[in-house]
């Protein structure tokens, strides 16, 4: 067995042509991947990218773009209050529709998985309905059933001898009144991710409960909840991620018309994303608005995103996605 | 367990696949469809070409309208074979703006012909984007003087170019339906009502009132004279004093807006309005249930009743608005910089806008009405009008547009007009007094372009 020596240099040759035999070994698998980085880039990466270098501009689309710096940020968190009404409308939003909707979703998902009900299918089914259906067919269905003189609401309300109530007209009645759509749309699919995760429960840990003589709401509170906690902080982030770019509904229901403004009266239903898209491309001109203004207004938004799941993630212990 | 599961999903299968082969004959069929339909637009094409000898090549259009009428542009302008076939892509009013600003921000896009509508019109005429139609290979000066004066201005810039023509205008006055002011035993002809409210008869908004007074306590206040007093009324005396809040670059909203914002309240304090906000599902419904007999509005307002209460057709008559004559809405017409055909661009705008030919072709199916003063002298408009009730319309509202009073624009209009519409909305939803109220609109409205150059 003859031992062979290398110098330094020839090591390093060695290690070279090793490496690139390694990339001509793969270079389909480079090629196969190569279209989602090129997508990716064109996209998503410069879009992105793009958007810094604006939110530091002056720029109405049209006109030469002019460098404010940090103005931009500057106005949008000293000046700007319409902008902070728009951000909490957006928590309050989030806040009032996410925790209803994932309670009932959760406890649906519960009692469709128990095994007490038949027509499971159908019950799926009939509550992922109205996720299905696009924001603006939902907007319309709703702004005609909340219509102050002659919505469906207020005549079944007249049954109870209760005052019509201006639902989208009212500054008090407005938010509930996005709240209540949004659960009616969002609780049938949050449901069905709930409903994928109590089904990813081993059920012989459920019979090694029951024959310990655990009772229904022990299993529920030491074995599902427990388990459940991956999904539910599934939920949560994406319900974070959803809420804080809350705009389809809201504009639907006091989007604004020849005689009204955006987000109905006093701004009540006016969120973030609305302000932002508002002014980018309608009001467009000047400086507390235009393509670089609502960009700082995205990165406000994309950096609220993140504390907000960070600050859920940590305070739920560790990231048990990670088990 | 093992066979039936798999007995299960074979039968799951099987459907699936048959779903499938279904939505496959399907899309073949539509695609069958498509194909028949490009051949005949080809073969269409083929046609136009042949008849015009010596003619540069056929060139496609794009125009880009927010109303599926445009069609008829397109249709009839196809069939004169001028040596272009204009396409026209219906744009939704709520991002058509958005559409063309985005196009000139990314530099590619825009349509050839674009349209522009009053409320948005000072953003674009602010800055760049649009071709001057006044100086060459464009001569749009010489239609000044057959184009309604106030329209001409706002399609100006500050330096004296035209970026965008004329095409129509909103004269807008008061609407009641006969059949309602009968059954109240009302007088209901027009020539009465006139003389009741017009400003033609000096008559005031308080005339109004008054006229809406006796609606009310003729029906026992079942039905109100208008809608919603924050669009009738507001939207009204506003307009008469120009639309919009800028004099120039001067914001003035304390003086153009606190008047009307006092009259709306006070009407609706009354109780005159039936308080059913405008455009929407109550809206209509209110219209089918006779909840109000009038309303304060445009010409425009003919095609979308037309389509939506059938019902009503013949029941409409209008009289000029009490105080003055005054204008809602109305667009133009534009050529982007972007657009590379830009003869044949000129031959369909000029065609569309600055003929009669073209405005009365979309005028007489639409009643969009004509700004270019001259499509008004076709017989068509001392036609009596069966949406009217044989009332001679045309010539009332050609009359209410001769005496509209300039109006300027600029690139804060829409959010001056968002900033007083919430502050509107609190004086009508939550009693805020109206002088208050348009006080701190004009702060807010400052604040808002506050160290801004245009």
């Amino acid at each position: 067995m003859a031992t062979t020596t290398f110098t330094v240099a020839e090591q390093k040759a060695q290690d070279r042509r090793t490496r690139r035999k390694e990339a001509k070994r793969n270079v389909w698998a480079y090629v196969f991947v190569a279209p989602f980085f090129f997508l990716y880039s064109i996209f998503g990466l410069f879009p992105l990218v793009y958007g810094v270098w604006l939110s530091f501009h002056q720029w109405d689309g049209i006109s030469p773009m002019k460098w404010v710096g940090f103005l931009n940020y500057i106005k949008l968190f000293t000046v700007d209050d319409v902008w902070w009404q728009a951000i909490y409308n957006t928590v309050w939003l989030f806040v009032g529709a996410t925790i209803p909707q994932l309670l009932i979703a959760l406890i649906l998902a519960f009692i469709i998985n128990s095994g007490y009900i038949r027509f499971k299918d159908f019950f799926r089914a009939a509550y992922f309905m109205p996720f299905v259906a696009s924001a603006v067919a939902v907007g319309i269905l709703f702004s005609s059933l909340f219509g102050l003189q002659y919505g469906m609401f207020n005549f079944f309300l007249s049954f109870f001898g209760i005052d019509k109530i201006d639902w989208l007209g009212s500054a008090l009645w407005l938010k509930p009144s996005i709240v209540l759509v949004t659960v009616w749309q969002w609780t049938g699919y949050s449901m069905i991710i709930f409903l994928a995760g109590l089904q990813s429960i081993n059920p012989e840990l459920y019979e090694a409960a029951r024959v310990d003589g655990a009772d229904t709401n022990d299993v529920f509170w030491k074995i599902t909840m427990p388990l459940m906690r991956p999904v539910i902080l599934f939920q949560v982030v994406t319900s974070i991620i959803g809420a804080m770019q809350n705009f389809d509904i809201p504009v639907m229901l006091a989007g604004g018309t020849q005689s009204s403004a955006p987000g109905g009266t006093d701004h009540a239903g006016l969120t973030a994303m609305m302000q932002l898209y508002w002014s980018a491309f309608k009001y467009n001109t000047g400086s507390k608005s235009g393509f670089g203004y609502a960009s700082a207004m995205s990165f406000i938004l994309f950096f609220m995103i993140v504390t907000f799941s960070y600050l859920y993630n940590r305070a739920n212990g560790r990231n048990l996605t990670e088990d | 367990m093992a066979t039936n599961d798999k007995a299960l999903s074979r039968r799951r299968f099987l459907r699936f696949a048959a779903a499938g082969l279904g939505a496959a004959s399907v899309a073949g069929v539509l695609a069958a469809c498509g194909a028949k339909k490009s051949d005949d637009a080809a073969a269409g094409a083929e046609a136009t070409k042949a008849p015009e000898e010596g003619k540069k090549a056929n060139v496609e259009l794009t125009f880009w309208w927010w109303d599926g009428n445009g069609q008829i542009w397109a249709d009839a302008y196809n069939k004169l074979n001028r040596g272009a076939t204009v396409k026209f892509v219906n744009t939704p009013f709520a991002d058509s703006h958005d559409k063309l600003l985005t196009s000139f921000a990314s530099g590619t896009g825009a349509p050839d012909i674009a349209s522009l509508e009053i409320g948005r019109i000072g953003g674009f005429t602010a800055k760049g984007g649009l071709a001057d139609l006044k100086s060459a290979p464009f001569d749009g000066g010489k239609y000044e003087k057959d184009m309604v004066k106030y329209k001409w201005t706002q399609g100006s810039t500050t330096d004296g170019r035209l970026v965008a023509m004329p095409w129509d205008i909103g004269p807008a006055g008061v609407w009641y339906r006969t059949d309602i002011m009968e059954k109240l035993g009302l007088p209901s002809k027009p020539e009465e009502i006139e003389a009741l409210i017009s400003h033609t008869k000096g008559k005031k908004w308080e005339d109004f009132f008054a006229l809406s007074q006796q609606v009310k306590e003729k029906s026992g206040g079942k039905v109100k004279m208008v809608a919603d007093a924050a669009t009738d009324i507001y939207g009204g005396a506003l307009r008469q004093g120009g639309e919009g809040y800028f004099e120039g670059m001067k914001l003035m909203i304390e003086e153009k807006a606190t008047r009307p914002a006092q009259l709306a309240a006070d009407y609706r304090k009354q109780g005159l309005d039936a308080n059913i906000a405008w455009w929407g599902a109550d809206w209509a419904a209110g219209v089918k249930n006779d909840a109000f007999a009038g309303m304060v509005i445009a010409c425009w307002m003919q095609g979308g009743l037309t389509k939506d209460q059938p019902q009503t057709i013949g029941k409409w008559r209008v009289v000029p608005a009490p105080e003055a004559s005054y204008n809602w809405g109305g667009s133009f017409c534009a050529i982007p910089e972007q657009c590379k055909n830009t003869e044949m661009a000129w031959d369909f705008l000029t065609w569309a806008c600055c003929s009669a030919e073209g405005q009365n072709a979309m005028f007489k199916p639409t009643g969009v009405f004509p700004a270019y003063k001259p499509a008004w002298a076709d017989p068509l408009y001392d036609a009596p009008q069966d949406f009217f009730g044989g009332q001679r319309t045309f010539r009332v509202w050609g009359d209410i547009a001769d005496n509209v009073a300039s109006i300027s624009r600029s690139p804060y209009d829409l959010q001056a007009d968002d900033i007083v519409n919430a502050e509107m909305a609190k004086v009508m939803k939550e009693g805020k007094d109206p002088v208050q109220a348009m006080k701190d609109a004009e702060a807010a409205a400052l604040k808002a372009i506050e160290g801004s150059t245009p």
